[in-house]
C-alpha cells in the first residue's frame, strides 16, 4: 500500500496507475497514440538538433543548404503542415473510435460524485429503493461498456483511470459522461487531477474489475442491508456509532441513518481502502483513522474522535464497522 | 511491498547491535518485525522511527522503545510482558484503544525484537 | 533653386555639422542626470528603471525558485512530511503566481523598458513617469504579495483560481484576495507598460527606421504589448467578478443561482494562453537580436519572422480551449482548438529554422556564454515545443492533462522559451549598461543550469504518465514514482547552483556607469543600442538606411559620438525626444518629456496601499490610499504632461523644423488614449461574453422567470443622458477647433451631470423595481455592467474636474488641447459604452424571450 499514508504494508494488489499499462480497449487506444507520438517526436527532435550541430559546426556544402530561406519555408512550413495534418486526421480517428464505438448491450451506467476529499459511487437502478452506494471503489464486470456520469458535490474535481481513460472534470452544475470498458480482471487506482482544496493528494480510489460473476456476487451482497451485530461487543459498537452521532453524516443502510454528507457505510467492512485510497482497512486503521482524522487527513471535513470516545467505545466502533462487509 | 523493503532498510540502519541482553528476543527477527509493522499499519497511531509516513498521534511515539519502563503504563517493559500485550492488548488494559490485530505468537517475536531495536 | 534633398536619404550630407556649439553635450547631460541620494526614487530614466525593474524581476524569479526547491525537498520522496499541505499548497499557488505574473511578464516587460529606447535610438519612451509608476506598483505590490506567505495567508487554490474553490464558502479566508492583490497589480502595471511600448516602438522610432529597418526585438515587443492589450482585459474582468462575487456574493460562478464556474475557466484561458505567447515573444526577439550578432551576419528571413510574430500572436487567441479538453467541450469544438494548436507550431517552427539557417551562413560561432544559452534555448525550447503537440492531440492530453508530464511540458516551454533567452540576454546586453560579465561564471552556469533543468524536468514526463497528479503535496510508494522523483528533486538543487552563480556574477560585475558612454560594443552588434550610449541615450539621433546601422555605416558611432545626427543637443532646455511617423519614421515633432518627480511615486505607493488594505478589509485606511493614489495621479499629470508649445518650432538637423508640441491624432498622447480605450474595449467585449454565456447556460429563461425589471422610463431617461453628454462634448470639440476656447467650462459642466444622470438613471430603475444583485446570475450580471459604467462615470467625474482646473488656469486652448483631447475621447467612450450597455441589460433579454 502507500505510503502516503501512515499505513506501509504491501497489498495483494498493485497500484496500477501507469497511462503505459492500459486494463481496457480505450487506455490501449490511447497508450498506442502515445507511443507513436513518443517515437516521431523524439525522430523530430533529434534531427532538429542533428541540424543544429551541422549548422554550427558542420561542412560548408551541408551549411550553404542549411542557410537559406528556402530551408525555412521547407523545414518551418512544409513540413510541419504535412506532419500536423496527417496527425491531425489520426487523431481524429481516434478521437472518433473512443466516441462512437458500437454498443453492445446497454452500457452499466454509474455515477460518480466528486465530493472534498472522496468519491460517492452510486449504482442507480440496482434496488427498489433507488440504488446502492458506496464510496472510494467502483466495481465494474469485465467486458461490459460502462458509462460514469461524473458530477460534483462541491467544487471541480477530475475523475481519471489512467489505465482505463482519460480524465474527465467533474464540473460544478454539469454532469459529464465516460466510457470505458476493462478487458480483464484487475485492480486499478485511480485519483483526482483538478485541485480541490486541503486534501486533494490524497483523494484516490480504486476500480475493481471482476468477471461478469464475481461482479453480480459484489452486487448481490451490497444489495443487502448492513449487517446485525453478531455479539455483545460489535453491538456496543453500533451503540457508540449512535451515541457519537456517527449517523449525523453517514449512512447505513437497514438502520436509521441515511445522511449523505460523509460516505455511505453500508458494507465499509468490505472496501479495500479507507479514507479516499489513504489507509488499508481493518479494525487498527479504522480506530486510528477514526480518532486521528484530523492528524492522518488535515482538512478533511470529519472531525478527529479522540476527544469524544474512550478506548473501549474505539475499538468497539471499530470492530462494527470492520463487520459490516 | 517495494516500499515495505526500502522503509525497513531504513529501521534497522545501526539498529540490532545496540539491544541490550535482557531486551533480546530468542527467535525474534527485527527485520521481518518492521515489514509486520509496515503491514499492519501500526503508523496509522504510532509514530514510528525509519517508518516512513508513520506519523500517527492516536498512540505513544514508539521511539525508544526498550527504555520504556511500562508496556501500555501497566505491564513492566520486559520481553514476556511485551510479547503478551501484542498478541491481546484488551486482555492487559481492557480501557485500552489498542484492538488486538490478531498477531500470531512468531509474529509478536519479530515485532517485538522490532520494537526493542528503535531508538 | 532646387528642392532640398530629403534630410533622411542617404546621399544627403549628415544633418548637422562641425564644429558642434560649446557645452552643447554639458547641457545634456545636466538636463538627464540622474537624481541620487534621497531623491533617487523619483528616477524616471528607462535605463535605471529597467535595470531596477529587471533586478526586482530577478530576485521574484529567485524567491519563487527557492519555494520551488523547498516543494522538491518535500517530494524527493514519497510521505514526506518537510511541509505540510496547507504550506506546500501555499507554496505551489505562489510559485506559479509569481514565476508569471510576478517574473515572466515584467521581466520581459523590464528589458523592453530598458532596451526599447537604446535599439530605436530615442532618448526615452515617451511617457517615462508610467514606466516609473508601473515600476513601483509593481514593486510595492509584489513584496506585499510574497510577505503573505510568513503569515500563512498566501493563496493556496492554484495559480488559476478556479471558483468555486476560490468562491467564498469554500475559501472564507483572505487567501484568494491576497491573490487578487497581487493580479491586481500586475494588471495596472502589463497595461501601462504595454502603452509606453506600444506608442515608444511606433512613434519614438530614429528618423528613416521604417517598420521594415525596425530590429526584430522591437516586432516582438509591439506583438508583445498588443497581445497584453487584448489578453490582459479578460483576466482584469474575471477578477472584477471573482472580487465581486467573493465580496458581496453577486453569483457569477455559483451554479445553484444561475452561475457557471466554466465562465471562469474562459476568461481565465482566454487571458492565459495568449500569456505563454506573452512571455515567449519577447524572448524570441532577444534571440533573433543575439544569433546574428554571434554568426556575424543579419538574420536570414527577417521578413518571415516578423510575419511569424505577428501570426503567433493573433493564433495564440484562438487556443485557449486547449487548457480546457477535460471539462465535458462537445468533440468538434475540441477538434478545432486542437487544429489551431497544431496551427501555432508552423510560426514557432519558421522561427527556429531561420536561426539555424542564420547560423548555418554565418561565421561558425564561438560558445561564448551568449551563444551557449542560446543553444540550450534551442535545446530545451525543441524538446517543449514537440511535447506541446503532444498535448495538443485531444485523447493524449485526456490522460496527460494536470499531471506531471504537462509540469514537465511547461517548464520546458517556460524556462527553455523564456529564462534561457533572458539569461542569455543579460550576458549579451549587460555591456550596454557598464561592463561584461564574467565568462567563467557564465559558462558555469550555463552548464549547471543546462543539466539541471534537464535533470530536473524530463523524468516528470515519466512520473506524469506513469500517474502523479500535478498539484500533490505527496504521493504513494510503490507507483514507481520513487526515482523519477527523486532525480527530480536533485536536478533542482543542481539548476539552483547555476542560477546562484547567474546571481553572483551579476553582484560582481553588473556595473551602471551613466556617463562612462558603457562597456563599447563587444560582440560587434550592428544595431543601436551598442551606439555610445548616456542617460540621454545616444549623443545625437542617428539617421537609419538600414535593419544593423552599424555594420553598414562602420563610422556611425563616431558620427553620432559628435553630434553629427540629429538633435545633438536640446532645443527646449527640457528633456525631449523625437516623435517620427508609425510607418516610414519621419520626424513630426519634437516631445517634451517629464523629468524625476515624486508625483508617480507617491500615486505607485497609494495604489498599492489601496489594495493592501482593502485585501486585509481595512477599508477607510484603503479609502484614504485611494484618494492619496488619485491626487498624486493628477499632481503627476499636472506637471508632467500637456506643456503646450514653449516655442513655435525647432530646426532638429539636415533642414528638418518641427512643432515642438502638438495636439490631435498625430499626438502621442492621443496614441496613447486609444490603446486604454482598446483595452477598455476588451473588458468591455468580456462583460458582453459573460451575458451571453450565462444566458446559454441558463436555458429556463434570461432574465428568469419572475425577476422584477425595470420601467421602460429609466432606461430611456439613461440614455437621453448619455448622448446628452456625448452631443456636448462634440460641440465643443468643434467650437474649440473654431478657436473658440470660452465653450469648455459650460460644456463640461452640464455634460458631466448629464453622464451622471444617465448612469444614476440606470441604476436607480434596477434597484427601485427590486432586483438584487445577490439573487441570480442574471442580476450579478446587470449590477456587474452598473458596476463597470459607474467606475468610467467616475473617472470621467475626475477627468472633467481636472480638465475644467486646467482651463481655468489657463492651460487649455485651441492650440494647447491634449488634455481636452485626451479626456474628450475618453468620456465619448464612456457615453458610448454607456448606452452599449443599456441594449445589452434592457433590449437583448427582450429580444431573446
Amino acid at each position: 500500500m502507500s505510503a502516503v499514508g501512515p499505513g506501509t504494508g504491501d497489498r495483494a494488489w498493485g497500484d496500477a496507475q501507469s497511462v503505459l499499462e492500459p486494463l481496457g480497449p480505450e487506455a490501449e487506444l490511447i497508450a498506442d497514440l502515445t507511443w507513436v507520438l513518443f517515437i516521431g517526436g523524439g525522430i523530430i527532435f533529434l534531427a532538429t538538433m542533428l541540424l543544429l550541430a551541422v549548422a554550427i559546426r558542420g561542412g560548408d556544402g551541408p551549411r550553404r543548404i542549411l542557410g537559406s530561406r528556402r530551408f525555412i519555408l521547407w523545414a518551418g512550413v512544409a513540413f510541419p503542415v504535412v506532419v500536423l495534418s496527417a496527425l491531425l486526421v489520426g487523431t481524429l480517428r481516434v478521437s472518433a473510435a473512443l466516441d462512437n464505438r458500437p454498443m453492445g448491450a446497454e452500457p452499466l451506467k454509474i455515477e460518480v460524485i466528486g465530493r472534498q476529499f472522496w468519491w460517492e459511487v452510486r449504482y442507480p437502478g440496482t434496488l427498489p429503493s433507488g440504488g446502492i452506494v458506496t464510496a472510494n471503489e467502483i466495481h465494474i464486470p469485465v467486458g461490459r461498456e460502462v458509462e460514469l456520469r461524473v458530477s460534483a458535490g462541491d467544487v471541480y474535481h477530475s475523475l481519471w483511470i489512467p489505465t482505463l481513460h482519460g480524465k474527465i472534470d467533474m464540473v460544478p452544475g454539469r454532469t459529464n459522461t465516460l466510457r470505458l470498458r476493462a478487458a480483464r480482471p484487475g485492480v486499478v487506482r485511480g485519483q483526482c487531477t483538478e485541485f480541490c482544496g486541503a486534501q486533494h493528494a490524497l483523494m484516490a480510489f480504486y476500480v475493481v474489475a471482476e468477471t461478469p460473476d464475481g461482479y453480480e456476487r459484489w452486487l448481490e451482497r451490497h444489495r443487502l442491508p448492513a449487517a446485525e451485530p453478531v455479539d455483545e461487543f460489535l453491538a456496543t459498537g453500533r451503540k457508540v456509532f449512535a451515541a457519537a452521532g456517527c449517523g449525523g453524516c453517514h449512512a447505513v443502510r437497514g438502520t436509521e441513518w441515511d445522511a449523505r454528507i460523509g460516505p455511505d457505510l453500508t458494507h465499509v467492512g468490505s472496501r479495500l481502502s479507507l479514507a479516499a485510497g489513504t489507509l488499508d482497512n481493518h479494525r487498527g486503521t479504522l480506530g486510528g483513522w477514526i480518532a486521528g482524522v484530523q492528524d492522518l487527513k488535515p482538512g478533511a471535513n470529519m472531525p478527529s474522535y479522540n476527544a469524544v470516545l474512550d478506548g473501549r467505545e474505539l475499538r468497539a466502533v471499530s470492530a462494527w464497522l470492520e463487520s459490516l462487509r | 511491498m517495494r516500499a515495505t523493503a526500502f522503509a525497513t532498510v531504513i529501521a534497522l540502519a545501526g539498529c540490532d547491535e545496540a539491544v541490550p541482553d535482557h531486551l533480546r528476543i530468542p527467535g525474534g527477527n527485527a527485520r521481518l518485525g518492521a515489514r509486520i509493522v509496515a503491514e499492519r499499519d501500526c503508523g496509522v497511531c504510532h509514530v514510528i522511527p525509519g517508518l516512513r509516513g508513520a506519523r500517527g498521534r492516536v498512540g505513544p511515539s514508539l521511539a525508544g522503545f526498550g527504555a520504556r519502563g511500562y508496556v501500555a503504563g501497566v505491564l513492566p517493559n520486559n520481553p514476556d510482558n511485551l510479547l503478551w500485550w501484542l498478541q491481546d492488548p484488551p486482555a492487559v488494559a481492557p480501557g485500552t484503544a489498542m484492538p488486538d490485530l490478531g498477531l500470531r505468537q512468531e509474529e509478536a517475536r519479530h515485532v517485538a525484537a522490532f520494537l526493542y531495536g528503535l531508538r | 533653386m532646387t528642392p532640398p534633398a530629403d534630410p533622411l536619404s542617404p546621399d544627403a550630407p549628415l544633418p548637422n555639422p562641425l564644429p558642434r556649439p560649446e557645452g552643447e553635450v554639458e547641457k545634456l547631460k545636466e538636463i538627464w542626470k540622474t537624481p541620487f541620494g534621497w531623491r533617487f526614487p523619483t528616477v524616471v530614466n528607462n535605463n535605471w528603471i529597467g535595470v531596477l525593474y529587471v533586478g526586482t524581476a530577478l530576485l521574484f524569479f529567485v524567491l519563487a525558485g527557492i519555494l520551488a526547491l523547498v516543494m522538491r525537498l518535500q517530494l524527493a520522496v514519497p510521505g514526506n512530511a518537510i511541509l505540510d499541505h496547507e504550506t506546500y499548497n501555499q507554496f505551489f499557488t505562489t510559485h506559479g503566481t509569481i514565476m508569471m505574473f510576478l517574473f515572466a511578464v515584467p521581466a520581459m516587460e523590464a528589458m523592453g523598458v530598458y532596451l526599447l529606447p537604446a535599439m530605436l535610438a530615442a532618448r526615452d519612451l515617451p511617457f517615462p513617469r508610467l514606466s516609473a509608476y508601473a515600476y513601483w506598483a509593481y514593486l510595492i505590490g509584489g513584496l506585499f504579495f510574497f510577505g503573505s506567505l510568513f503569515f500563512g495567508l498566501a493563496p493556496n487554490t492554484g495559480w488559476y483560481m478556479y471558483p468555486p474553490l476560490t468562491s467564498k464558502p469554500y475559501s472564507p479566508g483572505i487567501n484568494a484576495d491576497f491573490w487578487l492583490l497581487g493580479i491586481g497589480f500586475i494588471e495596472i502595471s502589463a497595461i501601462a507598460g504595454a502603452i509606453e511600448i506600444i506608442v515608444g516602438i511606433l512613434r519614438n522610432r530614429a528618423p528613416g527606421m521604417t517598420l521594415a529597418r525596425m530590429p526584430l526585438f522591437c516586432w516582438a515587443m509591439l506583438v508583445f504589448a498588443a497581445m497584453i492589450v487584448f489578453a490582459f482585459p479578460a483576466i482584469i474582468w474575471a477578477t472584477i467578478l471573482l472580487e465581486l462575487e467573493r465580496a458581496f456574493d453577486w453569483p457569477f460562478f455559483l451554479p445553484d443561482r444561475g452561475g457557471d464556474p466554466l465562465l471562469w475557466q474562459h476568461l481565465f484561458w482566454f487571458f492565459g494562453h495568449p500569456e505563454v505567447y506573452i512571455i515567449f515573444l519577447p524572448a524570441a526577439g532577444m534571440v533573433s537580436m543575439i544569433i546574428p550578432t554571434m554568426a556575424r551576419t543579419p538574420l536570414v528571413g527577417y521578413g518571415l519572422v516578423a510575419m511569424a510574430l505577428v501570426a503567433t500572436g493573433f493564433l495564440s487567441f484562438g487556443l485557449w480551449v486547449h487548457h480546457m479538453y477535460t471539462t465535458g467541450i462537445p468533440q468538434l469544438s475540441l477538434s478545432f482548438f486542437s487544429s489551431a494548436s497544431f496551427a501555432v507550431t508552423v510560426p514557432t517552427g519558421v522561427q527556429v529554422f531561420a536561426w539555424l539557417a542564420t547560423l548555418a551562413v554565418g561565421r561558425r560561432v564561438t560558445l561564448n556564454v551568449p551563444t551557449l544559452y542560446m543553444l540550450g534555448f534551442l535545446f530545451i525550447f525543441v524538446l517543449g515545443g514537440l511535447t506541446g503537440v503532444m498535448v495538443a492531440v485531444v485523447p493524449f492530453d485526456w490522460q496527460a492533462h494536470d499531471t506531471y508530464f504537462i509540469v514537465a511540458h511547461l517548464h520546458y516551454v517556460l524556462i527553455g522559451g523564456m529564462v534561457f533567452p533572458l539569461l542569455g540576454a543579460l550576458y549579451y546586453w549587460a555591456p550596454t549598461a557598464g561592463r561584461k560579465l564574467s565568462d567563467r561564471l557564465g559558462r558555469w552556469s550555463f552548464w549547471l543550469l543546462f543539466g539541471g533543468i534537464n535533470l530536473t524536468f524530463f523524468p516528470m514526463h515519466l512520473s506524469g504518465l506513469r500517474g502523479m497528479p500535478r498539484r500533490v503535496y505527496t504521493y504513494p510508494s510503490g507507483m514507481g514514482l520513487e526515482w523519477p522523483n527523486l532525480i527530480s528533486s536533485i536536478g533542482a538543487f543542481v539548476a539552483a547552483v547555476g542560477v546562484a552563480c547567474v546571481v553572483v556574477d551579476l553582484l560582481r560585475n553588473f556595473r551602471m556607469e551613466t556617463g562612462g558612454g558603457g562597456g563599447g560594443n563587444p560582440w560587434s552588434a550592428g544595431t543601436l543600442e551598442w551606439l555610445p550610449n548616456d542617460t540621454y541615450a545616444a549623443r545625437s539621433i542617428p539617421r537609419v538606411h538600414g535593419r544593423e546601422p552599424l555594420w553598414e555605416n562602420p563610422r556611425l558611432t563616431e558620427e553620432v559620438e559628435q553630434g553629427r545626427h540629429f538633435l545633438p543637443g536640446t532645443v527646449t532646455g527640457r528633456r525631449e525626444t523625437i516623435v517620427t511617423s508609425p510607418v516610414a519614421a519621419v520626424p513630426q515633432y519634437v516631445q517634451v518629456i517629464p523629468g524625476p518627480s515624486w508625483a508617480h511615486v507617491v500615486a505607485a505607493a497609494g495604489t498599492a496601499g489601496l489594495f493592501t488594505m482593502l485585501t486585509i478589509q481595512l477599508v477607510w485606511l484603503a479609502l484614504a490610499f485611494g484618494a492619496l493614489a488619485v491626487l498624486a495621479t493628477l499632481w503627476w499629470l499636472w506637471t508632467g504632461t500637456d506643456y503646450g508649445p514653449l516655442r513655435d518650432d525647432a530646426e532638429i538637423g539636415g533642414g528638418l523644423r518641427v512643432p515642438v508640441y502638438l495636439a490631435g491624432p498625430d499626438s502621442t498622447a492621443w496614441w496613447a488614449m486609444i490603446v486604454l480605450l482598446l483595452v477598455d474595449g476588451t473588458v468591455f467585449a468580456c462583460l458582453l461574453f459573460t451575458h451571453g454565456f450565462l444566458w446559454l447556460v441558463n436555458p429556463e429563461g434570461w432574465p428568469p422567470p419572475g425577476t422584477p425589471l425595470p420601467h421602460a422610463v429609466w432606461p430611456l431617461f439613461s440614455a437621453m443622458g448619455y448622448t446628452g453628454s456625448a452631443v456636448l462634448l462634440w460641440l465643443a470639440d468643434r467650437a474649440l477647433g473654431h478657436g473658440r476656447a470660452g465653450v469648455i467650462l459650460p460644456a463640461v459642466l452640464l455634460a458631466l451631470p448629464l453622464l451622471l444622470l444617465g448612469f444614476g438613471a440606470d441604476l436607480w430603475g434596477y434597484w427601485s423595481a427590486g432586483l438584487r444583485p445577490t439573487t441570480h446570475s442574471f442580476a450579478s450580471s446587470v449590477y456587474a455592467n452598473l458596476f463597470w459604467q459607474g467606475l468610467h462615470a467616475a473617472i470621467v467625474f475626475v477627468m472633467a474636474l481636472y480638465l475644467a482646473a486646467r482651463r481655468l488656469a489657463g492651460m487649455v486652448d485651441p492650440v494647447r488641447r491634449v488634455t481636452f483631447d485626451c479626456v474628450r475621447l475618453f468620456w465619448l467612450y464612456a457615453a458610448t459604452q454607456g448606452l452599449a450597455g443599456l441594449v445589452l441589460t434592457h433590449l437583448v433579454p427582450h429580444a431573446l424571450r
